[in-house]
């Protein structure tokens, strides 16, 4: 069909860019890189690792002409001297790849200390443009920048932009008019001396700067490094710390610049110091934390249920559909439990997994997460994390997948190591259903004492885990020192993109590793083999094992295997394996769409209802088991040996998507020496458990 | 000399010394001769909102103990120079 109408021609994409070129986008924290990324590039927001390490790397093409731009968003960094991972991505991104273009991004609102940043990029003698954005922060606080001025004095094009509201038209023909900057910085004598004696060895001169000012890791010979230790010493010896030399003349040059182009209209207290007074009180900041926090977890787990149980429902019914097929048997199964369930299972996680990355980039991007770790910071100190880390270890209740992928946000490698190794102790939602059960058969009195308890159980075995990992890994106590970034309201093309492609990225990474756990149990399940079910007879080889925490029956430790793909399946499979299995159903073509029709339909109704439900009391649907399957445990296990049944499947490997996340995040080495771990301490801490009642 | 943990919200101070080799503390504005003021501390005393410039901090006490500072009573000039405006 020929509609000039719906099918626009478009000479833009339809022309085959016949260059590449890569611009960077360097600017500090929350200068709003991606805000502009985002409304240069529009819909192509990519998120992806950087090669060799596990930082996250967000980019988008975009094409001018005949030129395909890659707009790459380096992570924030004050300065080209790193203090954490990001950082020194940035400098060796700069350094041993250097980019077409780099675009420096102010942040209009705190100008002088973005332009200490500017005015060392420009010694890298890399093709330069300016955007200072964030000009409505900047009137708001009443403050005027002279952008001629200012483009004038550094001898660069500059555009203002307010990035978040897509106001970002003189960002492109600026970018063309990019010119390889000249210094502007006038360093003291000591150190200019310092720089030039270093000429023979070190020709580029802000490699000889950052050198001389301790940073480590740059490209350097031997000779180099040689003279360049001499250098140092002469400098300390007549008492000149050359780290603080450098960022003196730097900070005097950029009050210097920032004098001339800008000038205040009035002055007052800026709303966030206001909203501060409120968020950060004293007695009103906890309660108010504590309410983010839950509105956060409402938000996601309210909001999630009715399309996670439509990706359900279309598993049921395509799985019906495949029961129907005229196949062997064991095809129809490979096709009905093996296949759809496992690419269920993937796709389950994916409505949840963007909520709570909506959830989580409004919380960041609105300054509120920091404000959290600001008010959780005390009790970290305990575990030797830094204040942020709270923010992931409580995501853990909810999903520990999130969590693990939450961890990110955290800035040193070891802190985000620690924190990654301590989430899966955190007793996901998953583990209620398996807790409930054996609480209510064994415990009926004490059943919610019980399931507390377990709660509380996760978080001293993660927090200790952390504390534990710091002294064997001799981590520095996480530190305090962060921005509190200003109060925001982040744009919601931003968040939307930001946490579908951090989703689509979860699926990519993850989803085959989950997909290939479901397919083994499936294959341990039903394939035929010396006689018997393979399931059976992996689950009686493994249970003499537990004899030792009061775990005789066969189908109770069987049900720790398909535990390890997701917890929510333990139930599941008790009661099959102790009443018996249900076939599936097939299904007709006509009464499938039928059933789809109508689960779509009763998904958005849902959706809406749990949108007013979100303001109403929270009630917690603890639905009893059937009585058969309480009555066949009771015979199946002591008291004891249930309680050590609860402990082992709070604590050991909370489900192959988690551990997917982890090597996603601190690589499959760790990952594995983890699971290693996590079945040590489940193992152990069952024993002693099960030795607890009489 | 005082640290800068022993200081109050509402009280203002110019840093004289910070602890060698604290380069996130410099990166992030506390260096020496900048101006600061405790903003808030957290509900449980630690840690501490600190203002630098246009750039506010969250600071742990044991951080801010290391930091040697010089008490300024509040008329006295904020953290960055009067700004003259341009023609």
């Amino acid at each position: 069909m020929e509609c000039p109408r719906c099918n626009p021609p478009d000479s833009v994409t339809l022309k085959t860019p016949s260059t590449h070129e890569r611009w960077a986008l360097v600017g500090g924290p929350n200068t709003g890189k991606s805000s502009l990324i985002n409304a240069l590039a529009g819909s192509q927001l990519s998120v992806g690792n950087w090669a060799g390490t596990t930082l996250e790397r967000l980019s988008a093409q975009l094409d001018l002409e005949a030129t395909r731009v890659e707009l790459v968003d380096l992570p924030g960094t004050y300065s080209l001297l790193a203090t954490s991972p990001e950082e020194a991505l940035v400098v060796r991104e700069l350094l041993q790849n250097p980019p077409d273009l780099v675009l420096n991004v102010l942040d209009a609102g705190n100008l002088e200390r973005s332009l200490v940043l500017t005015l060392e990029l420009m010694e890298l003698g890399l093709p330069m443009a300016l955007v200072v954005n964030l000009l409505d922060e900047a009137e708001a606080k009443g403050l005027r920048i002279n952008l001629e001025a200012l483009e004038e004095v550094l001898g660069l094009p500059v555009a203002g932009t307010v990035a978040s509201r897509g106001q970002v038209a003189g960002v492109l023909p600026k970018a063309k008019e990019a010119r390889i900057p000249s210094p502007k910085v006038r360093y003291p004598e000591a150190l200019e001396e310092a720089i030039h004696r270093l000429g023979p060895w070190i020709p580029n001169r802000a490699l000889a700067l950052l050198a001389l000012m301790g940073e480590e890791g740059l490209p350097l010979s031997r000779e180099a490094l040689q003279a360049l230790k001499e250098e140092r010493k002469h400098l300390e010896n007549a008492g000149h710390d050359p780290y603080l030399l450098a960022l003196e003349a730097r900070y005097a040059t950029a009050r210097e610049i920032y004098r001339r182009v800008a000038h205040r209209v009035e002055t007052k207290a800026p709303l966030t110091e206001r909203l501060d007074r409120l968020v950060l009180h004293p007695l009103l900041g906890l309660p108010l934390f504590l309410l983010a926090l839950f509105a956060t977890f409402r938000f996601t787990f309210t909001l999630s249920t009715p399309w996670v149980n439509l990706i359900g429902k279309v598993q049921e019914v395509l799985a019906g559909w495949a029961v129907a097929l005229p196949l062997p048997s064991l095809f129809r199964s490979f096709l009905a439990e093996g296949l759809v369930a496992g690419v269920g299972t993937v796709l389950a996680f994916a409505p949840l997994l963007f909520l709570l990355y909506l959830a989580l980039a409004f919380l960041e991007l609105s300054g509120f997460l920091a404000r959290m770790a600001f008010v959780a910071d005390r009790a970290m100190q305990w575990a030797g994390l830094p204040g942020k880390a709270f923010i992931p270890l409580v995501l853990g209740f909810g999903c520990n997948v999130p969590a693990v992928y939450a961890t990110r946000t955290l800035t040193h490698p070891l802190d985000r190591l620690r924190t990654a190794l301590a989430i899966p102790f955190m007793a996901c939602g998953a583990r209620l259903p398996v807790f409930t059960l054996f609480a209510f058969v064994f415990f009926p009195q004490q059943a919610p004492l019980v399931v507390l308890g377990l709660y509380l159980l996760g978080l001293l075995t993660g927090l200790f885990t952390a504390l534990l990992l710091g002294k064997v890994l001799r981590a520095e106590r996480g530190e305090g020192a962060m921005e509190l970034p200003p109060y925001r309201f982040p744009p919601w093309r931003l968040l939307l993109r930001l946490a579908w492609a951090r989703t689509q990225s979860f699926l990519q990474g993850a989803g085959g590793p989950i997909l290939m756990a479901v397919l083994v149990v499936w294959a341990l399940l039903h394939l035929p083999f010396l006689g018997g079910s393979p399931y059976a007879f992996l689950a009686k080889a493994l249970t003499p094992l537990f004899h030792p925490l009061g775990l005789e029956d066969w189908r109770l430790v069987g049900a720790l295997i398909p535990g390890f793909i997701a917890k929510e399946v333990v139930v599941g499979t008790l009661g099959v394996s102790f009443l018996g299995t249900e076939g599936l159903s097939p299904l007709g073509l006509v009464a499938g769409v039928r059933e789809l029709l109508g689960a779509l339909l009763s998904t958005l109704t849902g959706t809406f209802q749990s949108l007013g439900a979100l303001f109403l009391p929270l009630n917690l649907d603890l639905a009893p088991e059937p009585t058969p399957l309480q009555a066949a445990l009771k015979e199946a296990v002591s008291p004891s040996g249930a309680l050590a049944y609860l402990v082992f499947v709070l604590l050991y490997t909370p489900c192959v998507a988690t551990l997917a996340a982890l090597r996603q995040v601190v690589g499959g080495k760790v990952a594995l020496a983890a699971v290693v771990y996590q079945l040590s301490v489940a193992y152990g801490l069952a024993f002693l458990t099960s030795r607890l009642l009489p | 000399m005082l640290s800068l943990a022993q200081l109050s919200p509402g009280h203002r101070a110019r840093i004289l010394k910070v602890p060698p080799g604290q380069k996130r503390l410099l990166a992030l504005g506390l260096r020496p001769g900048a101006v600061v003021e405790i903003l808030l501390q957290a509900p449980l005393g630690d840690p501490l909102e600190v203002r630098a410039g246009e750039t506010y901090l969250l600071l742990r006490r044991a951080e801010a103990k290391d930091i040697l500072v010089e008490t300024l009573l509040s008329n006295e000039p904020h953290g960055m120079p009067p700004v003259q405006p341009t023609r």
